[in-house]
Order: structure tokens, then C-alpha cells, then sequence
């Protein structure tokens, strides 16, 4: 069955991880995806481990293998002008084209928006860059950590008393990745309606602010900075993360009417002290709130804790490593993963759509295995009238 | 209004609250789509805050919740610009024939009520099918429409944990960390924005609505898929690391001159430490065997924080970042909230958006999310008081007589007052 893009047209010029993962979103849900890699190491991230098999890393890395499902991989040489050519006319006949590069390569490969919407007018270009394609730091060099820190986030995440932090996983990069979905959706529309293109200017720094909750926006209101807490919610108690006896749980003490709930699930009755009642009285007496929970929490199981809060409906949670989560009875009722074969990496587990359209019609999430480099190279070359002597000629030319 | 929308034929009838469900929304109001935000007077989005809080908490202005501080709240109003706000009790029978009417011209029908919530009302999917056969209904509960734990709840802060997130997040030996927002939120509420443009865009080529089955949790988990993978490939749980990297050396956050005030540095490759080399003023760093390659960076890294943190500590964390930009080296400072509203760059780019509201007073919000070059996001209003567009949709919209409208109001099925107590 098709997938709700059935159609669409997208030629990727990302690596590493942002714009991978917004085409990676575009793949799987049924767009046509052609990944444009350089000939020989193809996207960075391929270099990334762990690796399924130490002979042929470059095909296996887990991060490779996720972000780059469901997607075609043809080698191009952008730099001659063969491969350039090659790539214009694939660019002639796409909807869309997302790239990640640094502000500039892409006009110095003379693939600039300018350039492709002369021969494709109705074309979305999606850039996706660090600072953006504009302003006094264009051309700053970045990785995740910088951007989590110029975006605002690092500075409001971890202890008042220590570094600031930023989150483990790459999450400025992969939620950039992600509105530029948002935003390539939203370009198709008026391309479609109109019959003509545009170029979109996304910024993972900006992502960082976009998301920034009401930080920025508390400061402009009082003045008041808004500063690292902790584990503990702001301006709250009894509120975050704590130890439990094999891990750790979330506990929500809120709203004050769930309280006496809360004090009953840890079977505490100094918990339901009047003192304790309202979130003013808990913030107040925070550390003693934290001290009467913490013996109950000591003595039971996260996944325990968890489930007596949610029986009672409070929005208690438990953190998951990646076992839990692949073990997880939610989960697995829902059928979330799938399985793919992968002839080098082999079979894994992977996460399934992180939404599920409903339609007896289409396919909500076309999933296919990632690529290996230049699997396409023959098919989509064909379809641009090389056969196979033409490909091999461009072989030898070093153009793929 | 000057640039096209390219949203702007899309009417949206947002019943979500807090933050996953309205930042779904906020990105395609920006970008010109209809969105009516409806409350009930009686439990209204709690993000407006308690009808009459202490006085003190930040998120007002100057600190003062003042007259009618459900308007006031900036939590709720620097999500809201743009859409359209109704109240509308789904208690009261009239409530519930307007609300039906409010279906049939809608395209979309967003909510994030606890599972069940709407369907206990009368409506679900397939009764409300009955009213727009093409209907997309974007249903998007903590642990999504099915399963053993459909009937849980659980909040931004939450997914973090349950997604892996949190797991992976903290100093090194020591707990997982939140982050300092709710990330699950917006994860979720970026992801069906998309998957409801693809859904409209297929209702646009088929005639075909569907029902859209958001479960938090899976959105979040899917953003970080790549570390499920890596779990069966290694057998190893990621590990808390601090500011380090798993795959790249040099790479922290350290502290320099002033208070609290800290310059990251993000050394991906050997050019780059060459580089780092050169700004440190010792070239033969990068020749020593300890750093030549990133693997053996990884393995001394202690030893570069080290050099790096002493390096930095009497310097200002802009001249840190200017010199090392100069050579090439991914350098950026922490920045705080009043160091985003100054900066050149941002200014530049005007990331951020200034908007005055009537019971607030212009105020810098969370700008666009992404720039385009022929229909830029635009914000055509501050964010709505409770009920302020009922008049204008009732009447204009749905064509309900005026004093009909008398009517709803006096019932308390419409209003621009809380009539409960809400709490958060």
C-alpha cells in the first residue's frame, strides 16, 4: 500500500543528523527519497559506532541505519561538472530538496536555491543550517553542544550549583530535523496551490529558542531569570525525578487536589501534613517533602511506582533505559517497533512511526531498511537514461 | 495582512491544552492556518494558570498577576498568537449542538484531553465522522489510542524519562536529569503538525479524512530511535557523560571570567584540533601523542578539559568564542535569557517576537521556527483573553443570531470568565 506521500519527489543532499531525520520523516511516510552521498564515504554518520559489523562499518551504524530508513542512496561527485549536471536534472523533476550543508556550498556548487528554481520554478528548497542562512554567526562553526548552549537550552538544564548541561541524545539537530518537515509540508501546500517554490531557512540554534518554553518569555515578563533547578520542576516540589530501588522515577505532586493521593500511595501519613497540602507549602518545605518520600521510593520498583501513581491518575513515570523501553508492555501491545533486515548490519528492532495516521488505504509508515552506499546508483541513473555501460562510464569517471 | 499563507485554507479546531497539543498548532497558525482555539470556562488550559494566584510568580508581568491573571499568564500567551479564542461548555446541550456545528466546517479536530475524555462526552472519531465525513481527527494522548496503558497520563517531563531521554541525560556517576523544559512536548507537537499536513494533503487528492493516532511517548522515542538501535548492537545502555560527546574530543562546557558564565567547545575532527591547537598558542599540542587522533582524544579527554578549562578561566567567553571561531574551531557560549534578546545574531535574524498584548503589554516571545523566502510566518494578534473571538465566530463564522449568542452566554455555555477554580 502507498503511504500518505505516495508521489512526492524528495532529493536529499543532508548528512549527519538533522536533515536526515526530517527526510527520514518525508521516506516514511511515503515519499520517494533520493540520498545523494559522496562517492566512496557517503554521510558522515556512517562513521559514526556503534557498528553491527567491524568488516563493513560505514553500512552499519546504528545512528546510519535509523535515520536513513526507507530512503534510495546514489554516490554523486558534486564538485565535476558531470556530477552537478546529474544532480540538476534529478532536481528537475523533485518537489522537494533538502540539504544541510554550510551556508554557501551549495551556490559554490552551483546548486543554490537561484540556480535549481531556474529549472524547477515550483520547487520547496529546505536548508537546514546551524545558525541559519543570514546574521553575524552564518558562518560559525557548530556542533551539538554549541547549539545547545547559544539556543538557551544548556543554560536551564542541569544543578544550580554545577556546569550547565545538555541533553545525551542530539536533540537541537533532530528537532531542528523535524520542523523542517513541518516547514517542507507546509511549502509543498503553496507550491502546490501556486506553482511556485521557495526556499526555507532553518536554523538548529533557533530550534533551541523555539523551544525554550517560558524561559525567554519570563524574562521579558518580570525580569526574572530563569535558572537551572535541577531535577526539581521550577518553582516546584515534589516534582522531578527521584531514586527508587532499582532506578529512578518521575513524580508529579500536582495539582494540590492529587496531593493527599500522593501521600497515601507512599503510605506516609506525615506526607498529608497540612504544611504540605498546597504547592506554595510543598515548595517551602521542599527538602523535607524529599526526605519523607524518599524511604517509600527506596523500597519499591520503578516500574511499581509507576503504575500505583497511574492507577490512582497521577502522571507518575519511570526512567526508561533502552531495554525497558524495548521490553515495554505498551509498547509491544501496540506493535510500536519493526523489525528490519538489513543484508550487512542484520535484523534490529526499530522504533515505528512517532504518529500512526489510520487509513485502510495507505500504509502509515513505509519502512524500508537504510540504504547501502550507492545501492540505487544503477536504478535511479536508469531512470535518467544511463544504462548500464553509461553507469559504468561515470565509474570510471569518479562521478559516482 | 501582506505575504500569502500558505496555510490559510485550513480551519483547525484546536480543543488541545498545555504545550504539546498548542505548539502543534502555533506552527501552522504561523504559517497562516485557521486555528480556533476552544476552552471550557470551567477547566480552560491550565497554562492560563489559577484564577487567582499569589502574587510573586514570574510568569506575570513584573511578577503582578493583576485583574483577570488567566489573560496574564505568559506561559499561555507566548504559545496562542493567532488563533482564535472561544469558550464552549461540551457539558451543556447547547454547547454540544454548537460544537457540532463547529466540527462540520472544520477540517482538522486536535485534542490531548486524558484518553477517553471526549469519547465519555458522546464523541469520537466515528460520531464525529457522522458530522465531516472527511474529517482529520488528531487524537494525542500521553501513551496514544490503544494498549494496556491507554488510560495513563503523562506530561512533557515524563516522555523525557519514559523515551530514554532522561536516561541518557546527567553528569557522569551520577542520576538522570531532566531537561530544563518539557521536551516531550513539543516533540510531539512537531510531528503531527507534519503527519497532519501529509493527512490533509492526501484528503486533498482522495477526499479522505482519518483518524490520527498521536501516542507521545512513541513520538518521543522515535526521535532518539538511533540509540534503540545502538542498545542491540553493543548491549550497552548509553551512558550519562556530562557535556561529552560519545563519538568526539575535545568536548565541554567550561567556565571562564564572570558569574556562572561558560563557553562550550565541540571538536569533531582532527583540522578542527589543529586549530584549537593553534588559538591555545601551543601548535605542538596537536602533534603530541595523547591527542593526535579523536580516538586518542576520547581517551585523554580528562586531560584536555583540563587544559582547555585553564585555558579559558580568566578569559571573557566571548573572546574564547571570537578567537576560536577565527580558527575554525565549533565554539559557542552559554547563553541566558537576557544574552538571547541582545544578541546581534538573533536581532539580525529576528528570531525573536515582540508583541503587545492588551492585558500584558508588548513582551519578546519564541519567534518563527524556520524563515521562508515568499510567505514568512506572521503573527496577526496577541494571544486570545478566555473567549475573546466568541463573538466573531459565533456570529460571523457560524451565523448564530446575536442574541442567540445573548443566550449561550447567559446560560454559561460561552463567556469570557472562569466559572471554576482551577488549580495547577
Amino acid at each position: 500500500m502507498p503511504g500518505l506521500l505516495e508521489g512526492v519527489k524528495v532529493i536529499d543532499f543532508t548528512q549527519h543528523f538533522a536533515g536526515p531525520y526530517c527526510t527520514k520523516l518525508l521516506a516514511t511516510l511515503g515519499a520517494e527519497v533520493i540520498k545523494i552521498e559522496r562517492p566512496g564515504v557517503g554521510d558522515p554518520i556512517r562513521g559514526i559506532p556503534p557498528f553491527a559489523s567491524e568488516r563493513q562499518p560505514g553500512e552499519s551504524g546504528a545512528w546510519f541505519l535509523y535515520l536513513n530508513t526507507s530512503k534510495k542512496s546514489i554516490t554523486l561527485d558534486l564538485k565535476t561538472e558531470k556530477g552537478r549536471e546529474l544532480a540538476l536534472s534529478l532536481v528537475e523533476n523533485a518537489d522537494i530538496v533538502v540539504e544541510n550543508f554550510s551556508p554557501g556550498v551549495m551556490d559554490r556548487l552551483g546548486l543554490g536555491y537561484d540556480a535549481l528554481s531556474r529549472i524547477n520554478p515550483a520547487l520547496v528548497m529546505t536548508s537546514i543550517s546551524n545558525y541559519g542562512q543570514t546574521g553575524p554567526y552564518r558562518d560559525w562553526k557548530a556542533d551539538e553542544i554549541n547549539l545547545y548552549a547559544t539556543g538557551g537550552l544548556m543554560n536551564i538544564t542541569g544543578e544550580p550549583e554545577e556546569p550547565p548541561l545538555k541533553e545525551g541524545a542530539p536533540l537541537s539537530q533532530l528537532g531542528a530535523g523535524q520542523n523542517a518537515f513541518v516547514a517542507t509540508m507546509t511549502a509543498l501546500f503553496y507550491a502546490e496551490d501556486t506553482g511556485g517554490g521557495q526556499h526555507i531557512d532553518l536554523a538548529i540554534a533557533e530550534y533551541a529558542t523555539n523551544v525554550l518554553e517560558n524561559a525567554l518569555m519570563q524574562y521579558s515578563y518580570s525580569g526574572v531569570e530563569f535558572t537551572r533547578v535541577g531535577n526539581r520542576g521550577y518553582g516546584r516540589a515534589a516534582w522531578g525525578i527521584y531514586p527508587c530501588q532499582d532506578g529512578f522515577v518521575g513524580i508529579i505532586a500536582g495539582p494540590d487536589q492529587n496531593w493527599p493521593e500522593v501521600a497515601r500511595i507512599m503510605e506516609s501519613e506525615e506526607l498529608a501534613d497540612p504544611r504540605f497540602a498546597s504547592r506554595q507549602g510543598r515548595l517551602l518545605n521542599a527538602d523535607e517533602v524529599d526526605a519523607l518520600m524518599l524511604p517509600w521510593l527506596l523500597e519499591h520498583d520503578k516500574v511499581d511506582i509507576f503504575k500505583a501513581g497511574q492507577d490512582h491518575g497521577l502522571g507518575f513515570s519511570f526512567v526508561a533505559g533502552m531495554q525497558d523501553i524495548l521490553e515495554m508492555e505498551q509498547l509491544v501491545a501496540r506493535d510500536y517497533f519493526v523489525e528490519l533486515d538489513h543484508p550487512i548490519a542484520g535484523r534490529f528492532r526499530y522504533p515505528g512511526p512517532p504518529i500512526s495516521p489510520h487509513s485502510n488505504e495507505i500504509e502509515p509508515w513505509v519502512y524500508r531498511r537504510a540504504p547501502l552506499l550507492a545501492e540505487h546508483n544503477l536504478s535511479v541513473l536508469g531512470e535518467l537514461g544511463y544504462d548500464s555501460q553509461g553507469v559504468e562510464r561515470l565509474f570510471a569517471e569518479g562521478v559516482i | 495582512m501582506s505575504a500569502a499563507q500558505p496555510l490559510k485554507n485550513f480551519r483547525i479546531l484546536d480543543l488541545s491544552r498545555i504545550w504539546a497539543g498548542p505548539y502543534c498548532t502555533k506552527l501552522l497558525a504561523d504559517m497562516g492556518a485557521e486555528v480556533i482555539k476552544m476552552e471550557s470556562m470551567r477547566v480552560y488550559d491550565s497554562h492560563r494558570g489559577p484564577v487567582a494566584p499569589a502574587p510573586g510568580i514570574a510568569a506575570y508581568p513584573d511578577s503582578d498577576p493583576g485583574e483577570e491573571a488567566w489573560n496574564r499568564n505568559g506561559w499561555f500567551n507566548c504559545l496562542h498568537m493567532s488563533k482564535y479564542g472561544i469558550t464552549l461548555e461540551l457539558t451543556e446541550e447547547k454547547g454540544r449542538r454548537v460544537f457540532e456545528e463547529l466540527v462540520s466546517i472544520s477540517d482538522v479536530v486536535v485534542e490531548n484531553f486524558r484518553q477517553g475524555s471526549l469519547t465519555r462526552l458522546g464523541y469520537d472519531y466515528e460520531t464525529l465522522r457522522q458530522i465531516r465525513p472527511d474529517l482529520i481527527y488528531a487524537s494525542m494522548p500521553a501513551f496514544g489510542n490503544s494498549g494496556p496503558w491507554q488510560n495513563y497520563v503523562a506530561y512533557g517531563i515524563g516522555q523525557e524519562q519514559l523515551s530514554g531521554m532522561a536516561h541518557m541525560t546527567g553528569y557522569v556517576n551520577d542520576g538522570p536529569m531532566k531537561s530544563g523544559i518539557n521536551h516531550g512536548d513539543p516533540i510531539t507537537g512537531s510531528h503531527a503538525a507534519g503527519v497532519l499536513l501529509a493527512a490533509l494533503r492526501y484528503r486533498r487528492r482522495t477526499g479522505k479524512g482519518m483518524f490520527v493516532d498521536v501516542s507521545q511517548q512513541e513520538s518521543a522515542v522515535a526521535l532518539i530511535g538511533g540509540e534503540v538501535v545502538a542498545y542491540q548492537i553493543s548491549g550497552e545502555e548509553p551512558q550519562r557523560m556530562g557535556n561529552h560527546s560519545p563519538w568526539f574530543a575535545p568536548q565541554n562546557a567550561y567556565l571562564c571570567k564572570g558569574e556562572d558564565r561558560w563557553v562550550t567547545i565541540g571538536v569533531t575532527n582532527d583540522e578542527q584540533w589543529r586549530g584549537l591547537a593553534e588559538a591555545l598558542g601551543q601548535p605542538e599540542l596537536a602533534q603530541d601523542p595523547r591527542f593526535v587522533t579523536n580516538r586518542d582524544r576520547l581517551q585523554h579527554r580528562r586531560e584536555l578539559d583540563a587544559l582547555l578549562g585553564a585555558w579559558v578561566s580568566e578569559k571573557d567567553m566571548w573572546e574564547v568564542t571570537s578567537l576560536l571561531q577565527s580558527k575554525g574551531v565549533p565554539a559557542g557560549p552559554v547563553l541566558r535569557g537576557p544574552d538571547l534578546l541582545e544578541n546581534p545574531h538573533y536581532t539580525d535574524r529576528g528570531t525573536f517576537n515582540y508583541v503587545d498584548h492588551p492585558r500584558v503589554g508588548p513582551k519578546w516571545y519564541q519567534g518563527f521556527a524556520w524563515r521562508m523566502s515568499k510567505t514568512p510566518g506572521q503573527v496577526h494578534w496577541p494571544s486570545p483573553t478566555l473567549g475573546q473571538h466568541n463573538r466573531q465566530i459565533y456570529r460571523e463564522l457560524l451565523g448564530i443570531a446575536a442574541e442567540e449568542i445573548d443566550d449561550l452566554e447567559a446560560g454559561g455555555v460561552i463567556g469570557t470568565k472562569p466559572t471554576g477554580s482551577r488549580i495547577i
